[in-house]
């Protein structure tokens, strides 16, 4: 074993920062006699965590520039593009929760301190995973960060949903997890290594020829189907988003779905599938069918965050075909950078269709049905039309971030000749728009009371008014951004 | 930089609209506007040279390097007429709903500005994404057009456009990053400039629809039959006609039909020209078939509006016959047809929207013998009834008989059929004159407690210079087609190694100068 030097803690200082600073809020709690803090000087320490993570991943990435001297801790951890990109995605699908928690009244309250605790806990366990470079450092990362997300959600002030859904999601997660470490030890065994690039330089060769190996493999991939919800592991997301408080579905739907797919990116990455035909048709197939599975059911809902659910599980069937097409293609292709684009873009308007959702909740116990918007736009003119905007940018219609998501994308699936999933993604984007158009019909074009809950919600419309903004000028100048992705990646 | 302008002033005055605090002085504000973008526009003549078939006052910034998408705009002799309808057509929309649209007013202008950008931009980008850009964001501000300010049926009416509209787009949209990945072995690098997409040979296997040149041509040409719309893809029409409001069904009528036909002409035909050789055929039976079955249906409308929607079914198969005919005077046809539908189509849609707002209803069996009562009203309603049943000296007339001539060299049977339209075309027009304007007094001519007034100053002045270009176009259409000419000569006579080039201008960046060396080598053989 080698010796931690200081060279390694500065890799992963992002994380150590991140620790630090979610400590504070409980320990000013502590000092208090259990007594809560304003709640906004809670946020501000919260946000300063993530805001000082973000600079210091962005520096360490710069100092080290992506070489071979950027992986720390024998090679276990990599700070690479990927780490980069997505670490802020993450850190960003965060900083919007805390925002949005701060105002609902689910989340708000006599625990606040700890909420905030929590979730730059998970915040750092997702830091490790982008990170990971090692199958056993990516299980820790993925546990670090869902056990604090399971007791964030069961912590919720509502009584019934969210107890259920922290129930469900923990079980159901531990499953995966289950899986997950079961295929790595397959992996191990026919491997003798944990060690991903060890794995994806042998699996060419082993996957045809050894069945342990293709085990090994395939409960890997199950294990992360589940948790970016690939159907026909995806049962437990609506449920799940419903139930949760609506900041942390937020947070699940941006933060948690960025890493998750960030770190299968890593597995499935350059060429990993070229040669393992089976494992190849199995993904592709798995991605039509999550896209029509998501877009079908979320045609029938009326709940507007089961809406929301079922839409980012056909997003991930979207994603699932950069991580295809990533899977196939060699580094000088743009696949990788397009899934990291499009999670961006995903988590921009996912974030602020939220958000507008909890401007509407009055309490804890309110759950919004999409008829509940009815008249929205004559009293909120320009919340209205934020929302018209992510909903036409999940839809992907220009010029709105969502249309150079898949953009980027679907080039990418067309330039390694896989034509046929690009058909089916975007002819399941026109499905889509029905759904996505709804809230806008019944916002504009019927009559209704809607009404905004009398609540402080200035964090809130912060949040929806930067992810407008990004969703709006990305939509029009995507070019850069897409360009320093690629050039990272 | 006059494109430029031209294009995204309307975007401007639709921010200004958004965010101008005095309700009560919007409309005048708003028709101004329409009316300095209409005056802006009459500046391309300035700059326009109709002898040339080049590309001109082209504008050309990178806009996205990577993919080679650029930020690229240009006129020639088959868009410059349509953008001058989009332009003209605006004010005429604002001020003939000046009364009409009361509820949510800074919506409805603002939507109807942005409107204008999209259909500009769709006919002045000469970059494949740029246009699909405009192409698609044309949905949307029709899209709240017709579902806020429409009527009883409206949201089942603007769902459906949008989503019938999306479907074929999508499909254009792979097609066209397919071609991007192609130009990559023609320029060198990706690009999305419809110039170097002309440069591109597709391979094309005829009699085989899996090949690739026939996918992609079918890929284009579904997004654009589908907007036209064509025989069996045109079941949106009627129920988005019908339900929209007066200015929204104009502006359907008027300029987003012709998005269609001009994406044929620009795009489908000149980029896939063996495939439209081989699959022309389909498309002149559809049209034909469009003509027929538009008319046939029309006849039967108990309401004025349905009958009119039905009516642009028809007239747009004209276009299509015209298009696919290949060779001058089918084209030119084509073209002064898309023109003419927007002028008399659009017209009548104002009419009966006049009629509507003092009646609220729009079936034929309550009306009759309006014309004792309304005597201006008849006199404009006749004259654009004229023009759409394409009697000579109207401008209808001159488009259609292009038409038939250039579907009569081309394909015989074809002409007979369209001919049969023309009939048609008449008879379910004047049985609709005479049941409403003739006869005993329908119910709601009679009712006596809420007489009918004539037209006012303002719906005149609406109305007259739709008269004027009825007349203009019909007596001289030279006036318009030396425009043209140069531009459609060029598509026809190269109609299978179409190229369009242009001077580089100080503007210029350097990659057009490249592709401008290329495209004079003549890399297509």
């Amino acid at each position: 074993m080698t010796n931690i030097g200081m060279a390694d803690v500065f890799r992963i200082s992002p994380m150590i920062i991140l620790f630090l600073s979610s400590l504070i809020p409980i320990t000013i709690k502590v000092i208090r006699g259990n007594n809560e803090q304003a709640p906004a000087a809670t946020l501000f320490q919260g946000l300063g965590g993530l805001f000082a993570s973000a600079i210091l991943l962005a520096t360490v990435y710069t100092l080290l520039g992506g070489g071979a001297q950027s992986t720390a801790f024998a090679r276990a951890i990599v700070i690479d593009g990927i780490t980069l990109w997505v670490g802020l995605i993450a850190l960003m699908g965060a900083a919007g929760a805390l925002l949005l928690m701060h105002d609902n009244p689910a989340t708000n309250g006599d625990q606040f301190s700890e909420l905030v605790f929590l979730t730059l806990s998970s915040a750092l366990g997702m830091l490790l995973l982008v990170s990971a470079y090692d199958l056993l450092v990516v299980f820790i990362g993925l546990e670090t960060m869902s056990l604090a997300l399971y007791v964030m959600i069961g912590m919720s002030h509502e009584q019934k949903l969210s107890k259920e859904s922290a129930f469900k999601y923990f079980v159901l997660g531990s499953f995966a997890s289950a899986l997950f470490l079961y295929g790595i030890s397959f992996l191990f065994g026919t491997v003798q290594s944990t060690y991903i690039p060890d794995i994806i330089q042998q699996t060419a060769n082993l996957i045809g020829t050894n069945r342990l190996f293709m085990i090994g493999i395939i409960l890997v991939v199950l294990g992360f189907c589940f948790k970016i919800s690939i159907a026909p592991f995806h049962a437990w997301t609506p449920d799940v988003y419903q139930g949760a408080p609506t900041p942390h579905s937020a947070f699940m739907a941006t933060a948690v779905k960025a890493v998750s797919f960030a770190a299968f990116l890593r597995i499935i990455s350059t060429k990993s599938l070229v040669g393992s035909e089976s494992l190849f048709d199995f993904l592709q197939w798995l991605a039509v069918f999550t896209m029509i599975v998501g877009n079908v059911a979320a045609l029938i809902q009326n709940n507007f965050k089961r809406m929301l659910a079922y839409s980012s599980i056909s997003h991930s069937g979207y994603m699932l075909v950069g991580v295809i097409t990533a899977g196939i293609s060699d580094k000088t292709s743009f696949a990788n950078s397009g899934v990291v684009f499009y999670l961006a873009a995903y988590s921009l308007m996912t974030l602020g269709a939220f958000a507008i959702i909890c401007l509407m909740e009055k309490d804890e116990n309110t759950s919004i049905q999409i008829d509940d918007m009815a008249g929205y736009a004559k009293r909120h003119p320009l919340m209205a039309f934020c929302l018209t905007l992510f909903m036409l940018s999940l839809a992907g219609v220009p010029p709105t971030v969502g249309f150079f998501g898949k953009f980027y994308l679907f080039s990418s699936a067309i330039g390694e000749g896989l034509i046929w999933l690009a058909v089916w993604g975007v002819l399941n984007s026109v499905i889509s728009v029905y759904y996505y158009l709804r809230p806008i019909v019944v916002m504009y074009m019927k009559e209704g009371d809607a009404e905004e809950a009398a609540l402080d919600f200035s964090a809130t419309k912060t949040a929806i008014l930067i992810s407008a903004f990004f969703v709006l000028v990305l939509g029009i100048i995507s070019g850069p951004l897409f360009a320093l992705v690629e050039k990272a990646l | 930089m006059i494109l430029s302008a031209v294009v995204f002033l309307p975007i401007v005055f639709a921010l200004v609209i958004a965010f101008w605090p005095n309700k009560s002085t919007l409309k005048p504000l708003a028709f101004g506007f329409a009316i300095i973008e209409f005056l802006l526009s009459l500046g391309i003549f300035k700059y326009f040279d109709p002898a040339t078939a080049n590309l001109q006052m082209v504008e050309q910034y990178v806009w996205i390097e990577r993919f080679g998408i650029s930020y690229f705009l240009g006129i020639d002799g088959i868009s410059l007429w349509l953008v001058l309808l989009t332009t003209f057509l605006t004010p005429i929309v604002l001020l003939g709903s000046w009364t009409s649209i009361d509820q949510k007013l800074k919506g409805f202008l603002a939507s109807v500005f942005v409107l204008q950008t999209a259909m500009i931009g769709t006919f002045l980008a000469m970059d494949a994404i740029f246009f699909y850009l405009f192409w698609e964001l044309s949905l949307v501000p029709m899209y709240f057009m017709i579902g806020i300010w429409g009527g009883q049926r409206r949201i089942y009416a603007t769902i459906k456009f949008f989503i019938y509209t999306m479907i074929g787009s999508v499909l254009m949209l792979v097609a066209i990053i397919y071609m991007m990945f192609l130009t990559k072995d023609v320029v060198g690098h990706m690009s999305a400039s419809l110039l170097d997409f002309y440069k591109l040979n597709i391979p094309f296997v005829g009699g085989q629809f899996f090949s690739l040149q026939t996918l992609l041509f079918f890929a284009f040409a579904l997004a654009f039959a589908i907007k036209v719309p064509v025989f069996p893809f045109h079941t949106w029409l009627p129920d988005a006609h019908v339900e929209a409001p007066t200015p929204g069904s104009v502006i359907l009528a008027g300029v987003m039909l012709k998005m269609g036909t001009y994406g044929l002409m620009r795009w489908t035909i000149p980029l896939f020209p063996e495939a439209a050789d081989y699959w022309g055929w389909l498309f002149m039976l559809v049209g034909a078939i469009g003509i027929v079955y538009g008319a046939l249906v029309a006849m039967v409308q108990p309401d004025i509006k349905k009958l009119v929607a039905y009516s642009s079914v028809s007239h747009m198969g004209y276009i299509l016959l015209g298009l696919f005919a290949f060779n001058q005077f089918g084209a030119t046809g084509g073209l002064y047809q898309m023109l003419n539908h927007g002028i008399s189509t659009g017209a009548l849609f104002l009419l009966v929207g006049m009629i509507y707002e003092r009646t609220h209803s729009r079936e034929i069996s309550k009306y009759g013998g309006l014309a004792g009562v309304l005597p201006i009203f008849t006199i404009c309603f006749f004259i654009i009834t004229l023009s759409s049943i394409a009697v000579p000296m109207t401008n209808g007339f001159v488009g259609e008989f292009l038409i038939l001539l250039g579907t009569y060299k081309a394909d015989k049977p074809f002409a007979f059929i369209a001919v049969t339209g023309v009939v048609l075309g008449a008879v379910y027009m004047l049985w609709m004159f005479k049941k409403v304007f003739f006869g005993e007094k329908g119910e709601l001519v009679a009712d006596e407690h809420h007489p009918l007034h004539d037209l006012n100053s303002r719906e005149i002045a609406v109305l007259v210079p739709m008269i004027i270009m009825v007349f203009w176009m019909g007596l001289f259409p030279n006036h318009f087609l030396d425009y043209t000419k140069a531009s459609i000569d060029h598509l026809v006579n190269n109609k299978n190694n179409y190229e369009l080039t242009y001077q580089p201008t100080n503007q210029s960046s350097i990659t057009e100068t490249q592709s401008l060396q290329v495209g004079s080598t003549g890399v297509r053989q």
